[in-house]
């Protein structure tokens, strides 16, 4: 591993800013940089999924990252960026519950992994979730909740779906720690996360990354 | 108190205070904390209960009518008025901001700024009442207005309508119903008082990596105002555990948790048992890589809720041996399974977890609006049926323990002292000092407590 990806690993936030800002100035090709810290991301992902870091370590890798793509934006054309995405990921928390931690924790890390993501934001109706994904042909959908009274919901925005006849072009994946492979049955979604990392293990399975 | 009702009262106390200090009762004890079921069930919505406080004294009544073989449980709701007139902005109301069948819900922001934290740690109740709660407090944001003033005016006065509230609703059911307090007063851990409160999820998070020795000093600055307030509130004949809800140690490795949770939560925690006290404490989450912290404090003193993230027969083995725990029930079979599922599961329970005492059903910390009523009734029928520990009755009520003399608590702080007023005034005091002094720091202390916790 390289000394910027084991940077990246020990969450040394200044070693990683320096070492890249240093690549920069030699003149290294930002899509290259961005490689070296997605190795970096990538082990911070598996010791999360080994019990070795938890969710505030993960939070604070896709923190760094984000501040290393604000370095990298500017130098990166258009094309490159387009080229750069894995996919498009269309996300938000059911209507009737407003908690938006988890949620945006999923975003921030989808973005640092290269999905382009849609984010409706809190307490949004199925009608949203349709139109969003009927916009933008996402090949994943992801609703989030925390509160255990929005079964209902999930399976409302489900239904919404096979009734727009969208469901066969998207794979839903519900997460929060009140999803467990009943609701996922009772919701009738593709696939449900208590973590961040298995959501976008999932989005990267659909785009057939890795 | 009728004799009958005293009886059920003694008895449903007995009970619940043998499981929590591990010692043998007649059998597995239905001590739920918060029960959203209840709300639910009532007919009315939560809007309806949460404006009405007749309305929601009578529907905790009737839910132990309808279910006399639950020694305890509460509605954990609050009387919405008091977030209206202060506008507050943590906090999103029932038929205000969401349908009336909508729990309130937390707005968890970065109310404090990263670079703010040595205001606050240098003086913590100045600058929440400079910086903090005008951001948080919608009427409070012109300081200094007419309408600023209007708004604590009319907080004080809310705050004595739900005493009197508390009281009655507490009275009702001790008297008509005979049923304890799940839990009475709140202490918080100073890492979830900060994390909550003031940085957010995302905030903390930076801050435990960039600002390690602000947090730690913030934890230890508000850690005696906390102790403060969790005895203010506690049961003065202290029956009923303290409560405390954690949030944030599900997110954070052992190494963060030693470091920055454990070390002020259990200080706290422990200065409440010598009071005299038990502890009532949801471990939200997945708590397992810090259960063996628990068996750390005094044998029988807490009684651990625990969440449906994590294992309960795990958490058994980890520090059963040391602290009453419940929980076990996944709120999906509560909401989506069939009584049969309940059955199976709290026979397995019983006969695991609660084979000798020391465990009592629960969902994840709660029981969801959602259940099944017939599935709470299955609840319920099983514990008789597989729960039973002996046919004698359970044991008396405890008698409270004496508060230690030499007991050394933070003492409740003022804003301006009684001798300050005094010194100003040049007052020579001809008559009885202590009696103007006792209500002028009371009151004092409770204004005090009340800026720190809004």
């Amino acid at each position: 591993m390289s000394e910027l990806a084991n940077a990246f690993v020990q969450l040394d936030e200044q070693t990683v800013y320096k070492l890249v800002d240093q690549k920069i100035s030699e003149g290294v090709s930002p899509l290259d940089i961005i490689k070296e810290c997605n190795q970096g991301l990538t082990e911070v992902g598996e010791l999360f999924a080994l019990g070795q870091y938890y969710l505030t370590e993960l939070m604070f890798s896709a923190e760094i990252m984000q501040a290393v793509m604000e370095k990298l934006e500017p130098l990166i054309s258009n094309t490159e960026n387009k080229q750069n995405t894995l996919g498009t990921v269309v996300i938000g928390t059911v209507k009737g519950d407003i908690h938006d931690i988890g949620k945006s924790i999923v975003v921030s890390l989808l973005k640092t992994h290269g999905f382009e993501v849609i984010d409706l934001g809190v307490d949004v109706p199925a009608e949203k979730f349709i139109e969003a994904v009927k916009q933008s042909g996402a090949k994943v959908l992801g609703m989030s909740a925390l509160l255990n009274s929005t079964y209902q919901e999930m399976k409302n925005v489900v239904d919404a779906l096979e009734e727009a006849g969208l469901r066969e072009n998207v794979k839903v994946i519900i997460g929060g720690t009140i999803c467990t492979e009943n609701v996922r049955k009772f919701t009738g979604a593709d696939a449900y996360a208590n973590d961040a990392m298995t959501g976008v293990k999932f989005a990267k399975s659909v785009y057939g990354v890795e | 108190m009728s004799e009958e009702i005293k009886k059920l009262y003694n008895e449903r106390l007995g009970r619940f205070q043998a499981a929590i200090a591990l010692e043998p009762t007649d059998r597995v004890p239905l001590i739920f904390n918060t029960v959203y079921y209840a709300e639910k069930i009532s007919g009315y919505t939560y809007q309806q209960i949460m404006y009405d406080p007749q309305i929601w004294a009578q529907v905790e009544v009737d839910f132990s009518k309808k279910y006399p073989e639950v020694d305890t449980f509460r509605t954990n709701l609050v009387w919405a008025p008091t977030w209206d007139i202060l506008n507050h902005q943590l906090w999103r109301v029932p038929g205000r901001d969401i349908p009336p069948t909508s729990l309130q819900q937390f707005v968890e922001k970065e109310w404090m700024k990263a670079d703010e934290y040595r205001m606050f740690i240098e003086d913590p109740v100045g600058y929440r009442m400079e910086v903090y709660l005008p951001r948080v407090l919608g009427e409070f944001k012109e300081k200094g207005t007419v309408r600023s003033y209007i708004a604590f005016l009319k907080a004080g006065f809310a705050q004595g309508l739900v005493a009197a509230m508390n009281r009655e609703r507490i009275s009702r059911l001790e008297n008509e119903v005979g049923v304890p307090m799940p839990c009475m007063g709140g202490f918080t851990a100073p890492f979830d008082y900060i994390a909550d409160n003031y940085r957010g999820l995302h905030g903390i998070m930076r801050d435990m990596f960039r600002q390690p020795d602000n947090v730690l000093e913030a934890c230890e600055a508000i850690l005696p105002d906390l102790i403060s307030r969790a005895l203010a509130s506690a049961d003065p004949k202290k029956r009923y555990p303290i409560f405390i809800a954690t949030h944030k140690p599900c997110f954070m490795s052992p190494k963060q948790f030693d470091t920055f949770y454990w070390p002020t939560f259990k200080k706290g925690v422990l200065k409440l048992i010598e009071a005299g006290y038990t502890i009532r404490v949801f471990l939200e989450g997945d708590w397992s890589a810090h259960w063996h912290h628990l068996a750390e404090l005094p044998k029988g003193k807490l009684l651990c809720d625990i969440d449906n993230e994590a294992d309960i027969f795990k958490a058994k083995e980890a520090f059963g041996h040391q602290q009453c725990i419940t929980g076990g029930i996944p709120n999906d079979i509560l909401i989506l399974g069939t009584p049969e599922d309940i059955k199976q599961r709290v026979k397995l329970l019983c006969e695991t977890v609660g084979k000798d005492g020391g465990w009592a059903p629960n969902g994840g910390g709660h029981i969801p609006e959602n259940t099944k009523p017939e599935n709470f009734r299955a609840l319920i029928d099983a514990i008789l049926e597989y729960g039973r520990y002996s046919d004698g009755p359970p044991p008396e009520p405890k008698q409270a323990p004496p508060t230690p003399e030499n007991l050394d608590l933070p003492e409740p702080k003022v804003i301006t002292p009684w001798e300050v007023i005094k010194e100003e005034n040049g007052w020579s005091i001809p008559g009885d000092e202590k009696l103007i002094k006792y209500w002028w720091d009371r009151l004092e202390s409770m204004a005090y407590n009340w800026v720190m916790s809004q």
